[in-house]
């Protein structure tokens, strides 16, 4: 997988925020290969969006799911037939089911839920089951698809996700506005090869320089599509609880805002095939990713060269049992300060 | 369980049935089986509703099902989850292969279902409930990565890795590129 494919699956899938979906249609206009790429890919979502099997509901399995659960299940498939996707079949499911009022208001009705019908009870007056799921979304293919049109776009959608975001508001938002300006003014920094050559690179392992590489993929990964962070919190005992328990290790976590490096959050990311935690902080308008593991079997302290690589620095080193590596286009100098204070040379 | 929230199960989760049991099926490939797996999902959801914090039910069920689909494989056919996914790169690596070019975009476009199913089903797991979330039940990276419990980033690299195995089956037969 190369950069060129996180654009265009991004890009497809409407995860790209305006500025970065502006830069990719300037390289769409400016790149054959990349349109090729493009216009396979879109014909593949096109193919598998309307002739994909979207399977139906088997007749039965919703009056089986009712005897089981102890619950109605009238509004258990999708209401308007399933559209286009469904099979003719679908429709037949429609004939069998229980009355949503009678059933969940009062048990003594299941013993009669044998051939009722499968009315949409978009007003029953007991309970609003109908109206609820509505409300709630996701109710049919199409009400799915129509939610889903460019008008609901990434970063819309997903400010309305709640904590994914809270990063966004007040000042923090300035950090996200600043990756916009990254995307729009240097999308060439996230092509292979183009920005920052092999310059930097000097003795390092195989190993070292592969893990390297793919932690400025993920990095790229969490920029481009906007979602750097996962637990969003400066407060490094709201952040390490949440890595801990969802890693099977406890990475030390600590905010640098003092020392001119502020901890945004965290999110979980995976290099060499193992989840590593990922923190992520900022530093003027610069977005770093410390990505912090155990320490492999056999590594050495950490050749501590730092890496150029695709435009972005990088730093790796070895610490008390655990593996550092930080990713930004911050310069190496002030990235260097930030593993000091991370992961002193020497100490330990 | 108070007749009270039987009727919020009700109305928040069996909605969403008909995606379960898509999920459910393509996990498991059978149509007995989906079902059996969409019972089991369904009583662990009516078990742990009340932990169930409001927002949208769907993901919050797809990974009830995933969860029960990837048990119910794991007593039965484990060796279909126990994919390493280095083991999966060195299949991919042959998917690299050549730059498309316009016709086989056409072709691909032209795949019929029969096809188009049969490339899906052939996935290793992994890919396949990736690729069904995101084309058949358009839900956002964010939702994936909650219901396959796994970091954005993996959402995104085997979104791509799947779409490139479902070209290469679907390109057509062509010099040096076999299919």
């Amino acid at each position: 997988m190369n950069d060129d494919d996180l654009w265009i699956d991004a890009a497809l899938d409407d995860e790209l925020d305006a500025a970065a979906s502006l830069a990719f249609q300037r390289r769409l206009e400016n790149e054959p290969a990349l349109k090729g790429a493009w216009d396979e890919r879109r014909a593949l979502r096109g193919a598998l969006r309307a002739r994909a099997t979207y399977h139906p509901v088997p007749t039965g399995l919703a009056a089986r799911l009712s005897e089981v659960l102890g619950v109605s299940t009238a509004v258990a498939a999708t209401p308007d037939g399933g559209g286009a996707r469904m099979d003719p079949g679908a429709g037949a499911d429609a004939d069998v089911d229980v009355d949503v009022d009678a059933d969940v208001d009062a048990d003594v009705d299941r013993s009669a839920d044998a051939g009722v019908d499968f009315t949409w009870r978009a007003n029953g007056d007991k309970i609003d089951v109908g109206s609820a799921a509505h409300d709630g979304g996701g109710m049919s293919q199409g009400d799915r698809r129509q939610r889903r049109r460019p008008g609901a776009g990434a970063r819309s959608r997903f400010a309305a996700g709640g904590a994914w975001r809270p990063w966004m508001h007040g000042a923090i938002g300035a950090v996200a506005a600043s990756l916009a300006t990254l995307l729009v003014v240097d999308p060439a920094a996230l092509r292979p090869g183009v920005a920052g050559g092999s310059a930097g690179l000097r003795a390092v392992s195989a190993a070292e320089s592969a893990e390297a590489a793919e932690a400025v993929s993920a990095h790229t990964r969490a920029l481009l599509v906007d979602h750097p962070i996962e637990v969003a919190s400066s407060d490094q005992h709201t952040v390490r609880p949440w890595l801990s328990a969802r890693l099977n290790f406890v990475p030390p976590v600590v905010d640098l805002a003092p020392q001119g490096y502020a901890l945004l959050g965290a999110r979980r990311d995976v290099l060499s095939g193992e989840t590593s935690a990922a923190l992520v902080y900022r530093h003027g308008a610069h977005v770093i990713s410390v990505f912090v593991r155990p320490a492999p079997a056999g590594r050495p302290a950490g050749s501590d060269t730092p890496l150029v690589i695709r435009g972005f620095n990088v730093i790796q080193r070895t610490q008390g049992g655990m593996a550092f590596c930080l990713v930004s286009d911050l310069n190496p100098r002030e990235l260097a300060a930030l593993a000091d204070l991370l992961a002193p040379p020497g100490g330990r | 369980m108070t007749d009270d929230s039987h009727q919020r199960f009700a109305a928040a989760v069996l909605p969403h049935l008909g995606a379960a049991y898509n999920l459910a099926r393509w996990l498991v490939r059978d149509a007995h089986d989906a079902q059996d797996v969409v019972q089991d999902a369904m009583l662990r959801a009516l078990r742990h509703f009340d932990g169930f914090r409001g927002g949208d039910p769907r993901p919050w069920l797809l990974a009830i099902v995933r969860n029960a689909a990837f048990a119910w494989l794991g007593a039965r056919r484990p060796g279909e989850i126990q994919l390493a996914e280095h083991e999966l790169d060195a299949a991919l690596a042959e998917a690299m292969d050549g730059a498309p070019s316009d016709p086989e975009a056409l072709a691909i476009g032209r795949a019929d279902r029969r096809q188009i199913d049969a490339a899906i089903a052939a996935l290793p797991i992994v890919f396949r409930e990736t690729i069904v979330l995101r084309e058949l039940e358009e839900l956002p990276y964010r939702d994936i990565a909650r219901i396959t419990d796994v970091p954005i980033g993996t959402v995104m690299s085997r979104l791509s890795r799947a779409r490139s195995l479902l070209a290469r089956t679907l390109r057509p037969e062509v010099a040096g590129n076999p299919t």
